[in-house]
């Protein structure tokens, strides 16, 4: 069950390198947090905890239903069309690189944290944030970046459920708080960019402070 | 009993010989299905076949020895091929012993070259730049081949089809492993571009594929009926790999018997038929993509391969 649900998140981490229209993005990272919302649910069914639960619920409520629904709207009007052109030239280039950078982040995970988290696919979170960072790194779409930091986020509650077998609440309830204050920011930053009338970051640089 | 063996080898080359054809014709009847056509016969390429071996060969002005002799070679491979490879037994028939999967894949390799070759000798443009289209594409398709062998070679810790087919029939727990799922899309998706599916290849009967059709541009009477019979037989057997080690390992007869053989020809029909059924779907609802984004497809089908190998590394689990 881990490992399975461990290599659909892998998927879609893949997808998410290669697409470029948004919309399938935001369906794919609503898919990966359904995926770990399933995870959570199965670890809290076979360790009887509630708190994992509370978690689950927590994970398809807020980031398979909700913030999708946010981000969905955002681009209701062109939802169809809406791509970053960029993306759509490079997507060879954006697979083989996610592939690489897999494969970097779990050769340092296991010179580093292997020792410490020795279970089997204790390196998935770790590769799962680095793919993150890579989309965030790549992308110059507003709505694609807050989709690369969900996927930060899922990797974190996701190192959560495997180590720690949950944080104590209280932490994760932050964390998909934090989420919700990203996707607040990101909205915000995407009516600016209907103000100013481009998807692309280079005309919100004014607005740095 | 050693004429048994004999007998289940003679049965498995006759098999791949005189059944691609018809596996052909079935295919281009389930894509004339999907798009509302009656569609030809589905032994319309056993009459194609017979009408080449008729006709009259003609060879390009300038083309050498090269152009005439790489279809005998490749159908040679081919033939090599279908006796090696797990296609009606699950048990290795007396040459199976000389190649593994890497071997196989040598092999196929090997014909893909001389037709390469055949296409360049014959001076044509046409040919030409089928053939420098479709090594393009190899550049992507081969490291992919091998990567997928890798994969098999971690579940199994063998390179061996026929071990692979056991272990992936006997144990569940290995077939849905997610280096397994994973390997068997990627090779689901080099079938495609190997044997000129959509969406990489739109070959039919109103279209000229330009990148493994292209190659026969010039050739004529029997030559271009052996590089067709070729092509299904490396269709053929590419798809009872898939169906056979890959996708529905099970159901083999295992005792080294002509009769055990039999029936294992039967259910090889029954199993080549889901994989036709599949495809045909796969055809009907993917467009074709343009040549630059093949790469692309290719990519995809690699990084696959590579998670297989890449979640047995971090999962540990076959």
């Amino acid at each position: 069950m881990i490992a399975l649900v461990g290599v659909g998140i892998l998927l879609t981490a893949l997808y998410l390198q290669a697409e470029s229209f948004v919309d399938p993005q935001i369906r794919a990272i609503a898919l990966q947090s359904l995926l770990l919302a399933t995870l959570l649910g199965w670890l809290a069914w076979t360790n009887r905890s509630i708190d994992l639960a509370i978690i689950a619920a927590l994970a398809v409520g807020v980031r398979a239903v909700f913030i999708p629904y946010v981000l969905r709207r955002q681009i209701r009007a062109f939802r169809w069309k809406v791509r970053e052109l960029r993306a759509a030239h490079r997507v060879t280039g954006h697979a083989l690189a996610a592939v690489a950078l897999a494969i970097v982040a779990w050769f340092v995970f296991q010179q580093t944290l292997a020792t410490v988290f020795p279970e089997a696919g204790a390196a998935l979170p770790f590769v799962l944030l680095v793919q993150g960072l890579l989309m965030l790194a790549t992308r110059s779409n507003t709505i694609v970046q807050v989709v690369g930091y969900l996927e930060e986020e899922n990797a974190i509650v996701y190192a959560g459920a495997l180590f720690a077998q949950g944080f104590p609440l209280f932490i994760e309830v932050v964390v998909f708080l934090d989420v919700l204050g990203v996707v607040l920011v990101g909205v915000i930053l995407s009516i600016q960019r209907d103000v100013t009338g481009t998807p692309e970051e280079a005309s919100l640089e004014e607005l740095a402070g | 009993m050693e004429w048994a063996a004999q007998v289940v080898n003679l049965l498995q080359a006759a098999t791949v010989l005189l059944l691609s054809p018809l596996l052909a014709g079935i295919t281009y009847r389930a894509r004339a299905w999907t798009e509302s056509r009656t569609g030809p016969s589905i032994f319309q390429p056993y009459r194609d076949l017979a009408k080449y071996l008729r006709k009259e060969t003609l060879l390009p002005r300038f083309s050498s020895r090269v152009f005439v002799v790489a279809p005998f070679v490749a159908f040679g491979a081919y033939l090599l091929i279908s006796i090696v490879v797990p296609v009606i037994t699950p048990y290795p028939i007396p040459f199976a012993s000389t190649v593994d999967f890497l071997g196989g894949g040598l092999l196929f390799a090997l014909a893909g070259t001389v037709t390469l070759l055949a296409a360049l000798d014959s001076g044509s443009n046409y040919a030409a730049l089928s053939a420098s289209r479709t090594v393009s594409f190899a550049a992507f398709a081969e490291p992919t081949l091998i990567i997928v062998f890798f994969a098999v070679a971690v579940i199994t810790g063998t390179n061996n089809p026929y071990v692979t087919n056991n272990l992936l029939a006997a144990s569940s727990a290995a077939y849905l492993s997610p280096t397994h799922l994973l390997v068997t899309a990627a090779f689901f998706l080099l079938l495609l571009a190997e044997t000129g599916k959509l969406p990489v290849e739109s070959a039919g009967l109103m279209e000229f594929g330009m990148l493994e059709d292209g190659r026969s541009f010039e050739h004529s009477g029997r030559l271009l009926g052996l590089n067709r019979w070729n092509g299904w037989m490396k269709q053929f057997l590419l798809y009872s790999v898939f169906a056979n080690v890959f996708a529905m390992p099970w159901g083999l007869v295992a005792t080294p018997t002509v009769e055990g053989a039999l029936e294992n020809l039967v259910l090889l029909v029954a199993k080549l038929l889901v994989v036709v059924g599949v495809l045909a779907l796969v055809e009907a609802t993917v467009a074709k993509v343009r040549l630059f984004k093949i790469q692309d497809f290719l990519a995809l089908s690699f990084s696959l391969a590579v998670l297989a190998v890449f979640a047995f590394a971090v999962l540990g689990v076959g």
